[in-house]
């Protein structure tokens, strides 16, 4: 009987071990089981939080700004197929906003740009009208009227002009090329305080014909900004410097500056890196540096505001790259028939007749034209005597206008005169004998304009001791 | 003025300045525009250079001026004011058509000589 006391406790202790390893095993799972509860509710709870955030705070974001930030999403939920799904929806979302934005903007900047070139065609007729009545009117009371309505069209084109260009339209009307100070003056036209716009320098150079509207309308903008954000009783100064890959206009005004935000923001819309949406340009909108920066894009020219000007305001710097630029040959002045009446010259020489003038440069221009690489023959030499002579002759009385304007190199210029009548022509060929070598022919074209004009000099010598007769 | 010179570009207020007045009004379509040879061009606008290089060879309307320049007459009109003032072109009144006798005169005396030779 003494062994089951024994076996008792053994019993137990079999019994036991079991029990205790169930407990133990329980009690882990128990723990795991919290453990992995705790995560779940964790997890939902970050999957509510990133819900509610996603439409709280990232859509709405979004909203506003149509480039995704790819938010940082809870470590719980990275790598889910819950992240993965609200990743899609971000996306769609944003992708249908920026289409919406895209379609919106597209439908304005239509809609705007069809009401603008109707204005603009409107300003540009009213401009010829004004033109029109400013050659007709010549009383200064008038006249003065005229120059405030024609500044008012004027600048009412530009904004007309300025939404077209934001709107993709093209800047308008085509012009022929034109020297620099005359873009920037009529940028100058363009700008209500157009009297405080001083253009210091004036440099040889010019705007091709492509580019001249275009800088116009930048500089216009430039102009307007600087004489906007500046007292009224301060300048704004105007430099035009050559550079060695073109040409700068420096733009500086006296005015209150910007801040650096500013300086950034206007970086980005004239280098063009933002795209220009018309429905956000602020209320009042803001065209200026948007449209400087859709011209500076088009047209290849750049556009700079972030250097403090030395009278403290901004310094704007358009640069126009050498492709923009070209050379205009100063033209001589027309010699326009000067009207030396025997009034204002002591010793008027009698005024070459119309034919003597006309004869030598007529036969000689063609031939000059049909055979450009002949080496300068006899009746070249001629022709030069022959202008030497007349200006030596003629000391009181400019050489040009016997022989007309020379081009650069100092050839004699043909200027625009009505043609020979046919007879004459005829006359003269049909006085040549047959067989003559063309350099012949033309020498004797200019012996029979050098007979003629003495025959001309002749008789008026005869007539001049009559002076009534004259008239 | 080049023939191709651009219309339009530069208004006419920004080529006077916003005045439209001249500082005399003693022109018309024929005052006699004649230069000064030799006076300095420092700080005159490019038309008025273009105005003093067209007469600076002798004498032209003040009509011929204006087209040649491609300006209204009556903003000419205020350049020239200028121009006179700061003495680049001198101006004179057109010399007035000289009075020729009437051919009735020539007539007579044409039939006195024959009557008499």
């Amino acid at each position: 009987m003494s062994q089951i006391p024994q076996a008792v406790p053994w019993c137990l202790g079999a019994g036991l071990l079991p029990a205790l390893l169930g407990l133990v095993r329980q009690w882990r799972l128990a723990r795991d089981r919290a453990t992995a509860l705790a995560w779940l509710e964790a997890a939902v709870r970050a999957r509510d939080e990133e819900a509610h955030r996603l439409a709280t705070v990232r859509l709405p974001a979004l909203m506003h700004s149509a480039v995704a930030h790819p938010a940082p999403i809870d470590p719980l939920l990275a790598g889910t197929g819950f992240e993965q799904s609200l990743r899609q929806v971000a996306d769609q979302f944003g992708s249908a906003v920026e289409r919406a934005e895209l379609r919106a903007d597209q439908n304005a900047k239509a809609a705007l740009k069809g009401a603008m070139r109707a204005l603009q065609g409107l300003a540009n007729e009213q401009q010829v009208a004004i033109s029109e009545m400013q050659e007709r009117h010549d009383h200064p009371a008038v006249l003065r009227d005229l120059l405030e309505i024609d500044h008012t069209n004027s600048q009412f084109g530009r904004r007309a002009q300025a939404i077209a260009v934001l709107c993709g339209s093209w800047p308008g009307r085509q012009r022929s090329a034109s020297s620099l100070s005359d873009v920037v003056r009529g940028a100058k036209s363009r700008v209500r305080d157009y009297k405080r716009i001083e253009i210091r320098t004036q440099v040889e150079l010019a705007v091709t014909s492509r580019a001249v509207e275009p800088v116009v309308l930048a500089v216009a903008e430039l102009l307007d900004n600087a004489a906007r954000h500046s007292q009224p009783n301060t300048l704004v100064e105007v430099n035009l410097q050559p550079a060695h890959h073109g040409a700068c206009i420096v733009i500086d005004d006296a005015g209150v500056g910007m801040d650096p935000r500013e300086v950034e923001l206007a970086g980005q819309l004239l280098g063009g890196q933002r795209s220009v949406d018309v429905t956000r340009l602020g209320d009042p909108p803001q065209f200026g540096f948007a449209v400087i920066g859709v011209l500076a894009a088009r047209y290849g020219f750049s556009v700079s505001v972030d250097t403090r000007s030395p009278y403290g305001g901004v310094r704007a710097v358009l640069f126009l790259p050498t492709e923009l630029l070209t050379q205009i040959t100063p033209e001589p002045e027309p010699e326009a028939r000067i009207t030396t009446d025997g009034t204002l010259d002591p010793a008027p020489l009698p005024e070459p007749s119309p034919e003597q003038a006309r004869a030598p440069r007529h036969r000689a221009t063609p031939h000059h034209h049909s055979d450009p690489h002949q080496p300068d023959g006899p009746h070249r030499a001629d022709v030069h005597q022959q202008a030497g002579v007349q200006g030596q002759a003629g000391v009181q009385e400019p050489a040009a206008r016997t022989v007309g304007p020379r081009t650069a190199g100092g050839l004699p210029k043909r200027r625009r005169r009505e043609p020979l009548p046919e007879s004459a022509l005829g006359q003269e060929t049909a006085a040549d004998p047959a067989g003559r070598s063309p350099g012949d022919l033309v020498r004797d074209a200019e012996a029979t304009a050098q007979r003629l004009g003495a025959f001309a000099r002749g008789t008026r010598a005869g007539r001049a001791p009559e002076p009534d007769t004259h008239s | 003025m080049s023939p191709r010179r651009e219309q339009g570009l530069v208004r006419p207020y920004v080529v006077t300045n916003g005045r439209s007045e001249p500082s005399r009004n003693t022109f018309d379509l024929v005052t006699l525009v004649s230069g000064v040879p030799d006076r300095p061009l420092q700080g005159l606008t490019p038309e008025q250079r273009r105005l003093v290089a067209l007469v600076s060879r002798g004498s032209l309307s003040l009509a011929e001026v204006a087209a040649h320049l491609r300006l209204p007459v009556s903003v000419t009109k205020v350049l020239l004011g200028d121009l006179v003032d700061s003495g680049h072109v001198l101006t004179r009144a057109a010399i007035p058509r000289a009075q020729l006798p009437a051919s009735q005169l020539l007539q007579e005396v044409l039939d006195g000589l024959r009557a008499r030779l």
